[in-house]
């Protein structure tokens, strides 16, 4: 009994001591602080989804500015799974003062009124490319770019001169695009692509985006309605079928699966395997970085289309931008709008446009921006940004789960499990099920404000 | 005396039970709330009654996650099983170096999960994958094991294999259990190893058996990080899991609500087939001294 209560209060001060012990570590240890920051400065929190040359682009403007002031420190922090941890932070009210966004996230945000006016920039519609404006203008504007992108057609231009075509009359439509890719396309006698003079999955990020080069919609932005089933869907996506149908599926996945000599998504054009390729700006970065001096004679054009859509002063493209958002419940809301413009300025929007290669989100980019900038076909890029015919994905809330549906009726498309309008009739009820859900959900929270 | 000792355990058990509320017990609460609700996330959640259990009934993809994990389970378990207890038979044997294979066996599963699943990703990517590289070494041209389902599903079967460490451990720890006089017995019988190992071995591990198939099932029907990893869920929906289902709809597409009603209805099949395994092992599994 004696010993038992010793021990217990032994234990009780050992307890005590070493809780004492963790509250001490933690007071002089836990609350370390960067010792770059000169004093005086509140520093802004500003995640970011770059690595790399990106986040490096983004870095140089970020030490500008906080050079050009002595109030405000914007610390960079490149944040993986961001648009997910920043939901958590939304709403747990602890976001980061500066947050970047892929342009697809905003409808959540903005329905959701998690992010901050920023009508007080004083930025016209006008100042952005059209296709631009629904993805930063709400009802007031809640989101202003960083890097925006167009997505084109790259081809070697050697080859081209090769194989007897122009390199400067690329293809403009899809029948004369057929010919130069059967005429690139190399197989073995027992049939095995060799060479993909082009292949709708490579590298597989704008998979959704076949649609509009034939016409097709596959979402009514006005009537809130799902269009995957639409005859210029159906007829896209027939062609992106075909390359299984020409080829065989086996060869395809036996192409698709082979690694050249590296891990790189582009490693397929890079390495000559694939002829022309759907890329967007900043692949003549990348081309840079990993082929050095051996750099192709690459050019860039919009992707060819259906005879039936084309207008050669408007090219077909998608395009894709990276935002900037001020989340609700920030710290210095003050600091964040100070940073977003100092962002928006001009010379600053085209350092970072430069720095990754994309062409700016601006109308009218300056002159110097366009010659110096380090993609030799960077006009090609600008003219489908602000063009009538550039298009993103839908933009809706539901985008996420659209695209996972879609995604799978698109896989059935590639593998011959079924043909375009048997797998749009199935993608097409699912994705107006969750449409109508999400007015649903609308409506609900609509109705209780 | 009574009131002195729960003074005394609260302070040590005070990390684990503030841990315990914390982390899982409010929680669960909240899930049930919010299962009730309609949860954005970013707004406050809207009560709408069973609205989103209704909803169950005309899911479209339920359908497809629930099969492709129950199947996927079945297959991970009875091959994990198999092999799990082939090995431990193998390192119960007198060998060189037997710490070192017992060792070899259990060190991988103490690797991050997501780790392994990204070396595996590239192991079976392509040309350059060692996967496809042992292939050609005996002349059989691999495949894109992530270009059909069938040979995703076959990358990810493999994978689960990979963590077969902890339950040989288990086993190991039940051979030792096995009395050695039973397998006298029977081999002055006349019995033969194999089926010493059937008539023998294998009932006295039973209740290990029971046991690694009770966690088996319980981890099968959470599995997440190797698929999201490798596939994505992908091609198609293909290898997309419960889990993954569960995660999309609270995370991608801002449903908490639904995200709820779908964990609960995960953590009600994970009783049931518990249950349903523990009820089947009452008339196999083997207990010494019941």
């Amino acid at each position: 009994m004696n010993l038992l209560n010793q021990q217990t209060s032994i234990t009780r001060r050992a307890a005590l001591g070493a809780f004492g012990a963790a509250a001490a570590g933690y007071a002089f240890l836990g609350g370390t602080q960067r010792n770059d920051i000169p004093s005086g400065r509140v520093v802004l929190d500003y995640w970011e989804k770059w690595t790399g040359h990106e986040a490096a682009a983004m870095q140089t403007v970020v030490d500008a500015f906080n050079a050009s002031q002595d109030r405000w420190w914007v610390n960079y922090l490149s944040v993986s799974g961001l648009d997910r941890k920043a939901k958590i932070a939304i709403a747990a009210e602890d976001p980061p003062d500066l947050l970047g966004l892929w342009h697809r996230n905003i409808p959540f945000f903005r329905r959701s009124g998690a992010l901050l006016s920023l009508d007080s920039l004083g930025r016209s519609r006008d100042d952005y490319a059209s296709v631009l404006r629904p993805i930063l203008f709400g009802e007031m504007q809640d989101a202003v770019p960083t890097t925006c992108s167009s997505i084109a057609l790259y081809y070697d231009r050697a080859m081209f001169r090769k194989f007897g075509f122009d390199p400067d009359r690329p293809p403009t439509t899809v029948p004369e695009f057929d010919e130069v890719i059967n005429a690139l396309t190399i197989r073995d006698k027992d049939g095995k692509v060799e060479r993909a003079g082009f292949l709708p999955g490579d590298p597989g990020w704008w998979n959704w985006s076949y649609g509009p080069f034939f016409g097709g919609q596959m979402y009514d932005p006005v009537a809130d309605k799902a269009m995957v089933d639409s005859p210029g869907m159906i007829r896209a996506y027939e062609w992106v079928q075909s390359f299984p149908q020409r080829w065989g599926l086996e060869n395809l996945r036996r192409f698709q699966g082979a690694l050249v000599d590296n891990p790189s998504p582009y490693r397929n054009f890079f390495s000559g395997r694939l002829a022309t390729t759907l890329q967007g700006p900043w692949v003549a970065k990348f081309m840079q970085e990993e082929m050095g001096s051996s750099l192709m004679d690459y050019a860039a054009a919009p992707f060819p289309v259906d005879p039936s859509v084309q207008d050669a002063n408007n090219p077909h493209g998608s395009i894709e931008c990276d935002v900037l958002v001020v989340p609700r419940n920030v710290r210095h809301p003050e600091g964040s709008l100070a940073f977003v413009s100092f962002l928006q300025q001009p010379e600053n929007l085209e350092r970072l446009a430069s720095g990754h290669g994309k062409p700016s989100p601006l109308v009218k980019p300056s002159a110097s921006f366009l010659a110096e900038h380090p993609n030799r076909s960077i006009e090609v890029h600008q003219s489908i940004m602000v063009s009538q015919n550039a298009f993103a994905e839908p933009f809706t809330e539901v985008w996420p789960e659209f695209s996972n549906s879609l995604g799978a009726g698109m896989s059935q498309i590639d593998v011959l499990q079924a043909t375009p309008a048997e797998a749009f009739a199935q993608v097409q009820q699912e994705v107006q099920a969750q449409l109508t859900r999400a007015a649903a959900r609308r409506a609900l929270r609509e109705s209780r404000l | 005396m009574k009131r002195d000792g729960f003074l005394t355990f609260l302070p040590w058990a005070a990390p684990w039970l503030a841990g315990f509320v914390l982390f899982t017990a409010l929680p669960v609460g909240l899930g049930i709330w919010y299962a009730f609700t309609d949860y954005t996330l970013l707004e406050p959640p809207i009560m709408v009654g069973t609205k989103n259990f209704a909803r169950l009934a005309d899911d479209p993809i339920l359908g497809t996650v629930a099969w492709n994990t129950f199947f996927f389970g079945l297959l991970s378990i009875v091959v994990g099983t198999v092999l799990s207890i082939a090995l431990a038979v193998l390192l119960s044997k007198p060998a060189r170096f037997q710490a070192f294979w017992r060792s070899a066996v259990f060190v991988p599963s103490v690797l991050p999960l997501i780790a392994v699943a990204a070396i595996f990703k590239l192991g079976f990517d392509g040309e350059l994958g060692a996967a496809n590289q042992l292939l050609g070494f005996i002349g059989v041209e691999g495949p894109n094991w992530f270009g059909s389902g069938a040979w995703a599903w076959t990358a990810l079967l493999l994978m689960s294999l990979w963590g077969v460490g902890p339950a040989v451990v288990i086993y190991l720890a039940g051979l030792r259990d096995v009395p050695k006089q039973l397998h006298e017995a029977a081999s002055l019988d006349g019995v033969g190893s194999w089926g010493r190992f059937i008539h023998v071995t294998l009932p006295m591990i039973s209740p290990v058996i029971l046991f690694n198939v009770v966690i088996g099932i319980i981890n099968a029907a959470q599995v997440f990080v190797m698929p999201l990893v490798m596939t994505g869920g992908g091609p198609g929906r293909s290898t997309y899991f419960f889990a993954m289902y569960v995660y999309d709809q609270a995370f991608q597409y801002g449903d908490m609500g639904y995200a709820s009603v779908l964990g609960l209805v995960q953590f009600a099949a994970i009783l049931v087939l518990t249950g349903l395994v523990l009820f089947l092992g009452q008339r196999f599994v083997y207990y010494r001294g019941a």
